[in-house]
């Protein structure tokens, strides 16, 4: 069982902008604007996690990772009916795991449960979106569209989607429809000791001399996401609404994560200084297939307290099944500050090719060793 | 799966019986803590969260893409 300590830390700080309030007189008619000024926010997270099971050292080692994220949403009322939305975001971090995709690169000894200081010990994750939203006069139907892009060092994704909304019986219900692509490609880097032709220049092998892994690049660098969503909501009282989300998602192409190690326990282990070298590295099919229902109920105490209540069920078609719910109860101190005290539960199965450090063996057409 | 489309049905059909609230009975409805989808700055959560886990989907985010993690 893995064991994570995470410490989300996150501010939120909203500021509104300048507006041109516009009155549409013609036909002595009022129309208001889906949104009446531009609005910018700036999020920003950090994130740190800690854990004894790495799956780039192959189910054992350093999982001990520092995640800073700074982000900007800028919506722009462009004028009565449409709002044009630009978001763009970058995350640095340090990862103990992924800087033994290269562990001979430190000062210490090569070991799973230190982090090396090699180029893999860091990225940038910087990510963009441009989406734009149309209301139709009686604000009854609504339209948008979206591209993204994202890019850190070995993964690029181009995204595009869009959405239809339809709101009837006073706006007491709202249906929705969303569909996106993901276009992703990789640029796979491998474990050190499986691009090295001279691993003697880390050290003496010890243990089995005779190294000699499974291991041929991978052909297909793309990685296909398709979704579709659909959600129902409604008003159930003055107080009380809910909805009910259904996603599906399929993936196609390169879904094994090239840097993550495998160890075998049918063949033997062979070492450079404590440092364990792959057997294999992960390998997966290359279609899955994803669903996730979820509903939200939202119920409204007082001027203070709002409760807030979601729960999910999630299966794929590699074995996993999943639950997630959480309870939230936003409480108002001030006009101007809310406390969002919450609590979380997830579980979830292993996927049918997963098994722990060693415990995979060589004959198996698909492992993983990712907890 | 039919157990949970029965359930689902049931849940439609429970919510398409009720009484419309009108427009000048939203102020709480109108809340912005009341709102059906998760607020952004949930988003940066539910990124950690997909390091982490392979359930996502079906909370008006992200479903798939963007990074390799999931």
């Amino acid at each position: 069982m893995k064991k994570l300590v995470s410490i989300p830390i996150l501010f939120f700080i909203t500021a509104m902008g300048f507006a041109q309030e516009k009155v549409q007189d013609s036909e002595n008619t009022y129309k208001k604007r889906v949104l009446e000024t531009a609005e910018v926010e700036f999020l920003t997270s950090l994130y740190t996690q800690d854990g004894d099971n790495a799956a780039v050292t192959g189910g054992i080692g350093s999982e001990k990772l520092i995640d800073a994220t700074a982000t900007f949403i800028v919506s722009v009322p462009l004028n009565d009916d449409d709002v044009l939305t630009v978001d763009a975001g970058v995350s640095a971090y340090t990862s103990a795991s992924s800087s033994n995709i290269d562990p001979f690169d430190g000062n210490k000894p090569a070991d799973p449960f230190q982090a090396s200081s090699g180029a893999s010990a860091s990225d940038v994750w910087t990510n963009g979106v441009i989406s734009y939203a149309h209301s139709a006069d009686d604000r009854n139907n609504i339209w948008s569209a979206k591209l993204s892009a994202s890019n850190e060092f070995d993964y690029f994704s181009l995204g595009l989607g869009g959405s239809y909304t339809k709101l009837f019986n006073e706006k007491n219900t709202e249906l929705s429809v969303n569909a996106n692509v993901y276009l992703d490609t990789w640029k796979p880097i491998y474990p050190i000791e499986l691009r090295t032709s001279n691993l003697s220049r880390y050290g003496t092998i010890t243990g089995n001399a005779n190294y000699n892994p499974i291991f041929k690049k991978f052909g297909s660098k793309g990685r296909n996401s398709y979704s579709a969503g659909f959600t129902f909501s409604q008003i159930l009282s003055k107080r009380l609404q809910g909805a009910l989300m259904v996603d599906y998602v399929n993936q196609q192409g390169l879904l094994s994560m090239p840097f993550q190690r495998v160890y075998f326990s049918d063949v033997a282990d062979s070492f450079i200084e404590n440092f364990q070298l792959a057997d294999a590295i992960e390998l997966l099919p290359d279609n899955r297939t994803k669903l996730a229902v979820g509903g939200r109920m939202n119920y409204y105490i007082n001027e203070i307290f709002v409760l807030r209540t979601y729960y999910r069920y999630y299966t794929d078609d590699w074995g996993i099944t999943s639950q997630t719910a959480s309870i939230e109860l936003p409480i108002k101190i001030t006009d101007k500050f809310t406390l969002y005290p919450s609590y979380r539960f997830y579980n979830q199965t292993a996927a049918d090719y997963f098994a722990p450090y060693e415990q995979h063996v060589s004959s198996e057409k698909f492992y993983t060793s990712d907890h | 799966m039919i157990k949970k489309m029965i359930l689902c049905s049931l849940a439609l059909s429970f919510f398409s019986s009720c009484v419309a609230v009108k427009e000048y009975e939203k102020v709480k409805i109108n809340d912005p803590d009341m709102a059906l989808s998760e607020k952004n700055v949930h988003r940066l959560e539910a990124t950690f969260q997909s390091y982490r886990e392979a359930a996502s989907g079906a909370n008006g985010g992200k479903t798939g893409g963007g990074c390799g993690c999931n």
